[in-house]
């Protein structure tokens, strides 16, 4: 393997690495714009020049293969000038708008001035070249073109990645600039990652501009369970508000986030959030809420038996919830109706990212059909369809997707559990409210297996709690607790699954 | 799609995808061809042009819109190109620039009501040593001056 000395630290890396990553492997930073670790090497921005022994002039780190007893050096007189100069020539027709850009403490442009630029502009604001300044160019994006650097990161993006080819550069020079063809707009499952990968205030997200400071932003690892994919995110929040999703590389789930894993927080504030339960339409608190729930579920036993009560499992539910469902049918109703069983096509949809099943944890939900067993769901829909069953308690989407199969619930009553109105599609005597996943903790298994938890960032509205707690309390008022008190008993009896 | 592509220039295209096995080498001789034969290359051009190679829209309209040498509108019967890179630029290219404008009142990018001048700025020309050029159409004026400069238009048929 080739040697190669980087400001007198040496390492030995396979051949074809390149001296960008080699650094990298030394802890020594090298500035870059146009480099990105997942995009091909373009070699556009000169940021990363080093200086190579025997070499007659500057080299770019990002595109220069190491070579056996090759001497680099990063420190040097030369190489600071040509970053001041690089630097210089990218800010020479830039409005330097830095108080209203949204990039602000987040942009390589602002950073690296002030790291290795912190020259006086020779081009007066007159004499700069405008280009276009901020537009609409999708349904999540903001282009600036002022501030590109034109590092093409984006471009490269869209042909790379998504392989949807919407944007070019055109013109050429100080005349180029970063193009979307006339009444096109950038709309592709992933546009959001641009506003990330673009290194400058130039792609920014029409979600997230001027929500926030970034400085002000605290950052979570968690898990988008928006598909089975399981991508692993950073949840950005800050005073019990969450403003964006970030990917956390994994090179088992994720590089990227689609746009609408990205948008999953947003049914956190969504104004058909349920922050109260309803029952008969009517909005009521949450406590007496599940006693009205408890109370139906008593009623049907004692009418028509237990076995006129079926309780549905979810495979958008994590792991503890659908235990406790799990609980609540086998302790407190002991109702044989319990139904685990929900079969989903999956695998990656576009060749990207996103799975074909939209439910992220279909997987966990087989972890406790192999302890609980419980109904087959064709048994399952052929019992609902054979009129014995008076009440359903379900997690809405779970319901909704056997809808199609289900004559008329309209004669059956349901508890429903539910985030927001929209997930409701169908009416129900008493609908209960839990905290999302961004609120609270749970376990789910993605589509290859992989079991990972979602982390709480911010807090449920007043009230609402985690599911399990909302089905414990309602186990409780039936006179069969499940005991799911707290999160050391909850941790207790989910350790046989995700071990 | 308005634009088609003719037969001969289609037949040519084949041919230069012969020679070149990246579909991406094929776009500069072929839009070549097509300009040629329409004097501009359109919206429709691109788009027909990025059918008949499989490559992506943005693809060739990046490449359109490098190259000066591509119109991107129609233009007068004399394009006068005044190359504005650097040796020409230190040589007075910029004065002479400003002359043409005012003799022929448009700006860069306009073309003369009469059709007969399209005035643009170009990059390097490739003769340095005789800057500061004009390509009219395909042909070179070196070491050019305002004088020289009149006297083109002149010759050319500018009516004072
Ligand atoms: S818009 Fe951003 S990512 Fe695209 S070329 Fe400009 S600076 Fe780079
Ligand atoms: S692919 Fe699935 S898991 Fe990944 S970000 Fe999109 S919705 Fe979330
Ligand atoms: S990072 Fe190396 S040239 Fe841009
Ligand atoms: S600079 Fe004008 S020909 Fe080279």
């Amino acid at each position: 393997m080739p040697k190669i000395t980087i400001d007198g630290k040496t390492i030995d890396l396979p051949a074809g690495a390149t001296i960008l990553q080699a650094a990298q492997a030394l802890g020594i930073y090298i500035p870059r714009y146009c480099y990105h670790p997942a995009l091909s090497v373009s070699g556009t921005c000169r940021m990363c020049a080093v200086e190579v022994d025997k070499a007659p002039k500057l080299q770019i780190a990002c595109a220069t293969e190491i070579a056996d007893g090759m001497i680099a050096r990063t420190d040097t007189a030369a190489v600071k000038k040509a970053r001041k100069d690089v630097l210089e020539f990218l800010l020479a027709n830039h409005p330097v708008d830095c108080p209203i850009c949204d990039q602000a403490g987040e942009c390589s442009l602002q950073d690296y001035y002030m790291d290795y630029g912190l020259h006086k502009s020779r081009v007066a604001p007159e004499d700069k070249i405008q280009r276009s300044k901020h537009r609409a160019a999708g349904r999540y994006l903001v282009l600036d073109n002022e501030r590109c650097i034109l590092c093409t990161r984006c471009v490269r993006f869209c042909d790379e990645v998504t392989k949807t080819n919407e944007l070019t550069v055109s013109g050429r020079s100080d005349a180029s600039f970063i193009d979307i063809r006339e009444g096109k707009s950038l709309d592709n499952d992933y546009s959001l990652n641009i506003a990330e990968l673009c290194p400058v205030g130039a792609f920014t997200s029409r979600d997230f501009r001027f929500k926030q400071r970034v400085w002000f932003l605290k950052r979570i690892k968690s898990v988008c369970t928006g598909c089975a994919a399981g991508c692993n995110i950073e949840v950005h929040y800050n005073e019990n508000t969450v403003y964006r999703l970030m990917p956390s590389p994994n090179p088992e789930t994720n590089t990227w986030l689609c746009d609408r894993g990205r948008m999953t927080y947003k049914a956190l504030q969504a104004g058909d959030r349920l922050r109260k339960a309803f029952v008969k339409k009517g909005s009521m608190e949450i406590e007496p809420a599940i006693r009205h729930a408890a109370h139906l579920l008593d009623e049907a036993a004692r009418k028509t038996g237990p076995e006129s009560v079926v309780v549905l499992g979810s495979p958008y539910l994590s792991i503890e919830d659908n235990l406790a469902l799990a609980e609540l049918a086998a302790t407190s109703l002991k109702t044989s109706n319990l139904c685990l069983d929900f079969p989903r096509e999956q695998g990656v949809k576009d060749g990207i990212l996103i799975n074909k099943d939209d439910a992220p944890d279909a997987n966990g939900l087989k972890l406790l059909k192999a302890r609980y067993a419980g109904l087959d769901q064709g048994a399952l829909i052929e019992l609902i369809n054979s009129g014995r069953i008076k009440l359903i308690v379900a997690e809405a989407r779970a319901l909704s997707s056997l809808k199609e199969k289900l004559r008329e619930l309209s004669n059956i009553e349901t508890v429903i559990l539910a985030v927001t109105k929209s997930d409701l599609d169908f009416e129900s005597a008493c609908v209960l409210p839990y905290a999302a996943n961004f609120e609270t903790e749970g376990h789910f298994v993605n589509y290859k297996g992989l079991l990972q938890k979602t982390t709480p960032s911010v807090a449920a509205p007043d009230g609402v709690k985690p599911l399990w707690t909302v089905l414990s309390k309602l186990s409780s008022c039936t006179g069969a607790p499940i005991r799911l008190e707290d999160a050391a008993e909850l941790r207790e009896r989910i350790s046989e699954f995700i071990k | 799609m308005s634009y088609k592509i003719s037969e001969k220039t289609r037949a040519k295209i084949d041919e230069l995808r012969k020679i070149y096995p990246q579909k991406e080498a094929v776009l500069i001789p072929a839009l070549h061809e097509m300009q040629k034969e329409a004097g501009w290359v359109s919206e429709d051009a691109i788009d027909a042009l990025s059918a008949c190679l499989g490559l992506p829209y943005a693809r060739v309209k990046g490449v359109v819109t490098f190259y000066t040498m591509f119109n991107r509108a129609p233009v007068g019967k004399y394009h006068l190109q005044v190359c504005r890179n650097i040796s020409c630029h230190s040589m007075g290219a910029p004065r002479i620039l400003s002359h043409l404008k005012e003799k022929l009142r448009i700006a860069e990018g306009e073309t003369t009501e009469d059709g007969l001048f399209t005035l643009s700025t170009v990059e390097c020309l490739g003769s340095c040593g005789t800057a500061p050029v004009i390509a009219v159409n395909e042909k070179y004026h070196e070491n050019m001056s305002v004088e020289k400069t009149d006297m083109l238009l002149r010759e050319l048929g500018l009516q004072q």
